[in-house]
């Protein structure tokens, strides 16, 4: 017997039954989410952007917010924060179209971030209130390593893609019919360790400053639904 | 004495702690009972809960006493118990030391629900509160972990002293923090416990109270252990000799 | 089918006992446990770092909770999510391993600690590594990974910071979150000096982790083969979760061609959804943190047109012992999420520290599955010491019954003939006596006459049989006659009761 089938038999042997019905274990998984919203932090009625707002910029995100109302307007966002870190214009652009597409005047732009790569910008795909994350789906226009090689990490992230809860997020991009990523990553503030004698330092190996740029296009919140 | 049919009949189980080493609880807790109105019996062929047996792996002799000790208390309304941890062993472990056998299991779980540590059972069961007494002295609390986690007692002594008048309690920085008795434990593993009584020795010098009060002989004796040989003067007394009003008996491990 | 498992050759035998976290003697300890917390009661440096580290926890801990209105709630859930799992878990192993496959995945499973290993290492040679990144994974510590590694030539380089810092010390993690918490800075700074390229110049906390990010970055991107653990598999998707703090993760499983997951198989969720319900618990148990700075999911192994992710995923699944645990009264434990919570608030822990345990895992939570893995036998001292005082039930986010639990390992250490003499004598005369009260009765009245003969002044400070409590406290003089036998004089008239002389 392989372990494969060591591990079922003993599985089976110690809960006393061969087999179980798929779809009542389905069933009783789905009516333990009944009682999710009663077992998550009470925001309910309160305005995603506000709270994630409220959050990102506080002690416990520790991340720098500005906002935009126009796409256009992001590299004049990023020019702001190159010059109040007194920082190179020269920055590694995430590999989305929409950005590439934006008037960059004058900022130097390169694609892949170096291994030391100073400033980085990019897009989120949404944004989860109840923690203040941001989040990443790998693919052609996401590499995971725009997220993680730059010392100051810029992500824009627009409004109306931010939901209120992880479970909201989870429920609609990360189901089996989802469409699959290699890589999602939920953002929550600038990298840091208390390893050693539990003193917080940030910027441990990912990036040591986020920057959260929201775009208020005047979209209306998309819903969790509207996701699949 | 009350002999009306609807008294309270109670039956006392003193703990073999009590009996060998400090009657004063137990006779503190005969007085608090009466004046709450029970009639107390005292049954004669008790002995011991079967902790001991029970934490050290023996669940056979353990389920020997449960069993002795449920014969001899299940004729009264309510048995009542100045410990945590023997009404804890009855009420939360009796059913569990029975397991192998459903009849007396059953029978264990019937009376764990008659079964109470005495502090709660004067607040929640008999609505007592001492009347006219007082002690004008600074005390501090320890919650032993048996009754705070497994009993729920924590309000109810304190609720009590706050009846004696001049009696002014003071926090326990970690009050609810194990004084590293446990039972055996204490001889076990010596070095360790050791190191435990003395942070909780501190805490309680640092109070600057006069007194240190609990509701378990086995943790009062091991922090009052560990203060006299610290030379503090902290006097320790289990809570029911003084809501009794028999705190002047000399406390638990003082010298003389 | 792309899934593979070792044969059974390479199985333990049934009757051997604990599974143990390698097929090596490395682990078993030459010095005694009793002897180990001796030790580290005695280390002043080390006494200063737990009450740090546990002090601090617990403060951040309680804080998470009292802004978290909710958490009793979430860990009833929690609770209930965990034992659906686990009394399905024959299902989820397979809808897992159906999903990832159908992800990209390959899919391994092992029985033992040793076939785990056995399995990583093949895959590293399968892919030629001469460098493997590693990202900490307790499981990992559990089957030996590091040493496995070692022994087959294999450049290990450990990415978390604390991990980089056991490699450097060449000892083992002593806390399941700050592996490295037994290390001063002092400690770590003439590490850092000794063995980095480019060390720190000013000798604070900053400049050393900056060195550590400086002597780590470009071995990401110079290794064959990423290994990291996963806090959550997500059987729905065949996806794994996993949160860090430091960034390393992702720098270590997304440059290399090859990424190999190692986990339990306990780590089971039915889906996404779930795992955020479970995360809402674990980071504020573990940091006090309501989330940790990056939560990442993988499925499968890079996608076409992706611009960076491994070629090749692996996933193996790894029982050693938790199928033991679920067949032999140990299911409970099986819901742990590996959150230190316990440990942070062990008054035995926060004595002595996690070396003095001996086992993979420290605390409460180390004291019920070191003798799974090591055996009754030799792990027989973590589950008897402890005061059962229930604190960490009570801040365990799934409600383990821990002390429970290690009744249970005593009671069956008692019914294995494990218990040294002196105990069974000792319990078995005690329980003798109770059960005959006449002779209980006699045996007491002798005791407190034998006792007050070694009273001075009201106290006991030296007695036969006592050494161990009065070696370090005092021992209250008992009265002269037990409670009962008072009792019984003043209920037969001889003595007015209440007096306690």
């Amino acid at each position: 017997m392989s372990a494969r089938e060591d591990i079922l038999a003993a599985v089976r042997g110690a809960l006393g039954r061969l087999s179980v019905d798929a779809d009542q274990v389905k069933e009783e998984a789905d009516r333990l989410l009944d009682d999710l919203p009663a077992a998550r932090p009470a925001l309910d009625g309160m305005v995603p952007i506000d709270i994630f707002a409220a959050r990102v910029s506080s002690p416990k995100v520790a991340a720098s917010l500005d906002r935009i109302g126009d796409l256009a307007e992001l590299p004049t966002a990023v020019e702001r924060y190159l010059q109040s870190k007194g920082l190179p214009r020269n920055v590694a652009l995430q590999p989305a179209a929409e950005l590439q597409a934006l008037d960059w005047h004058g900022i130097a732009l390169h694609d892949a971030p170096e291994v030391d790569e100073c400033v980085g910008v990019g897009i989120a795909r949404a944004g989860i209130a109840e923690t203040g994350s941001l989040v990443f789906e790998s693919g052609p226009e996401t590499p995971v390593l725009a997220h993680f090689l730059p010392l100051h990490h810029i992500v824009l992230v627009r409004a109306h893609s931010i939901v209120m809860y992880l479970d909201d997020y989870a429920a609609a991009a990360l189901n089996p019919e989802s469409p699959p990523h290699r890589n999602v990553n939920l953002i929550t503030g600038a990298s840091g360790t208390t390893d050693i004698e539990g003193s917080l330092v940030l910027g441990a190996h990912g990036p040591c400053h986020l920057h959260v740029v929201i775009l208020f296009d005047g979209k209306r919140s998309v819903t969790p639904q509207a996701w699949l | 004495m009350n002999t009306s049919p609807s008294a309270v009949r109670v039956g006392f189980f003193a703990t073999c702690l009590v009996n060998a080493m400090r009657p004063n609880v137990g006779f503190a807790s005969l007085k608090l009972l009466e004046e709450a109105g029970c009639i107390v019996e005292v049954p004669m062929q008790q002995t011991c809960c079967g902790q001991p047996a029970f934490n050290g792996g023996d669940t056979r002799d353990a389920a020997v006493l449960a069993r002795q000790f449920i014969e001899a208390f299940e004729p009264f309304d309510h048995v009542v118990i100045p410990s945590g941890s023997c009404a804890g062993m009855v009420k939360a472990h009796y059913e569990e030391a029975l397991a192998d056998d459903p009849a007396w299991a059953e029978r264990a779980r019937r009376l764990a629900a008659r079964t109470h540590e005495i502090m709660s059972f004067l607040v929640d069961v008999m609505g007592y509160a001492p009347q006219g007494r007082s002690l004008v002295a600074s005390a501090t609390y320890h919650d032993s972990c048996s009754g705070l986690r497994e009993l729920g007692v924590h309000a109810q002594p304190r609720a009590m002293l706050g009846k004696i008048q001049g009696l002014e309690l003071r926090p326990l920085e970690g009050h609810d923090v194990c004084c590293g008795f446990g039972g055996t434990f204490c001889v076990k593993y010596a070095p360790i416990s050791n190191a435990i009584v003395e942070e909780k020795a501190a805490a309680v010098e640092r109070t600057g109270a006069q007194l240190l009060l609990g509701g378990d002989l086995g943790c009062l004796m091991n922090i009052a252990g560990k203060l006299s040989r610290r030379k503090s003067d902290v006097r320790v007394l289990h809570t029911v000799e003084v809501l009794a009003g028999m705190a002047d008996a000399p406390a638990i491990a003082e010298s003389r | 089918m792309s899934s593979t498992s070792a044969t059974t050759t390479d199985a333990r035998p049934a009757h051997e006992e604990g599974h143990g976290h390698a097929d090596r003697n490395a682990r078993v300890h030459p010095l005694r446990f009793l002897a180990r917390a001796e030790a580290a009661l005695a280390d002043p440096v080390l006494q200063i770092a737990i009450e740090r580290t546990t002090g601090t926890a617990e403060r951040k801990r309680a804080d998470a909770v009292e802004g978290f209105p909710q958490f009793d709630k979430a860990r009833v859930l929690g609770k209930r999510i965990k034992d659906h799992v686990i009394a399905n878990l024959d299902h989820y192993l397979l809808a897992f391993e159906r999903n990832a496959i159908a992800s990209g995945a390959k899919v391994h499973w092992a029985s033992t600690a040793g076939e785990a290993s056995r399995i990583v290492i093949g895959l590293c040679r399968d892919a030629g590594a001469k460098r493997v990144t590693r990202s900490k994974s307790m499981l990992g510590e559990e089957i030996g990974l590091p040493h496995a590694l070692d022994e087959a030539g294999i450049d290990r380089v450990e990415t978390d910071l604390a991990e980089h810092i056991v490699q450097l010390g060449g000892d083992t993690p002593s806390h399941i979150i700050w592996p490295s918490m037994h290390r001063t800075r002092e400690q770590v700074s003439a590490m850092f000096h000794a063995s980095h390229r480019v060390p720190h110049g000013e000798e604070t906390i900053e400049a050393m982790v900056d060195s550590a990010r400086r002597e780590l970055r470009d071995k990401f991107f110079s290794s064959d083969v990423a290994i990291s653990g996963a806090n959550f598999l997500i059987a729905d998707t065949g996806s794994t979760c996993t949160v860090t703090n430091e960034g390393n993760a992702e720098l270590t499983t997304s440059p290399p061609r090859v990424h190999i997951v190692t986990a339990g198989i306990e780590k089971l969720v039915p889906s996404a959804s779930h795992a955020m319900a479970m995360l809402r618990l674990l980071v504020r148990s573990a940091t006090g943190g309501d989330i940790t700075q990056y939560t990442t999911l993988h499925r499968g192994p890079r996608q076409p047109g992706d611009r960076d992710g491994p070629e090749e995923f692996h996933i193996v699944l790894v029982d050693n012992g938790r199928t033991r645990m679920l067949k032999e009264g140990l299911k409970e434990m099986l819901r742990c999420i590996r959150c230190g919570a316990c440990m942070n608030h062990c008054v035995v822990f926060r004595q002595i520290g996690g070396h003095a345990y001996g086992g993979v895992y420290p605390g409460p939570m180390g004291a019920v599955l070191t003798p799974v893995f090591d055996g009754l036998g030799a792990a027989r001292d973590l589950p008897h010491a402890c005061t059962l005082n229930g604190r960490c039930r009570e801040v365990c986010p799934v409600d383990i019954p821990l002390p429970t639990l290690m009744r249970g390992w005593r009671d069956r250490s008692w019914r294995e003939g494990l218990e040294p003499p002196a105990a069974r004598i000792g319990i078995g005369l005690f329980a003798f006596a109770a059960s005959r009260p006449r002779i209980f009765h006699l045996g007491t009245a002798l005791a407190l006459r034998v006792m007050r003969l070694f009273r001075k002044n009201g106290l006991i400070q030296r007695m036969p049989l006592l050494g161990a409590w009065t070696r370090h406290r005092d021992f209250p003089a008992p009265a002269e006659r037990s409670f009962l036998a008072m009792y019984r004089d003043a209920q037969s008239g001889k003595t007015t009761p209440g007096s306690s002389r």
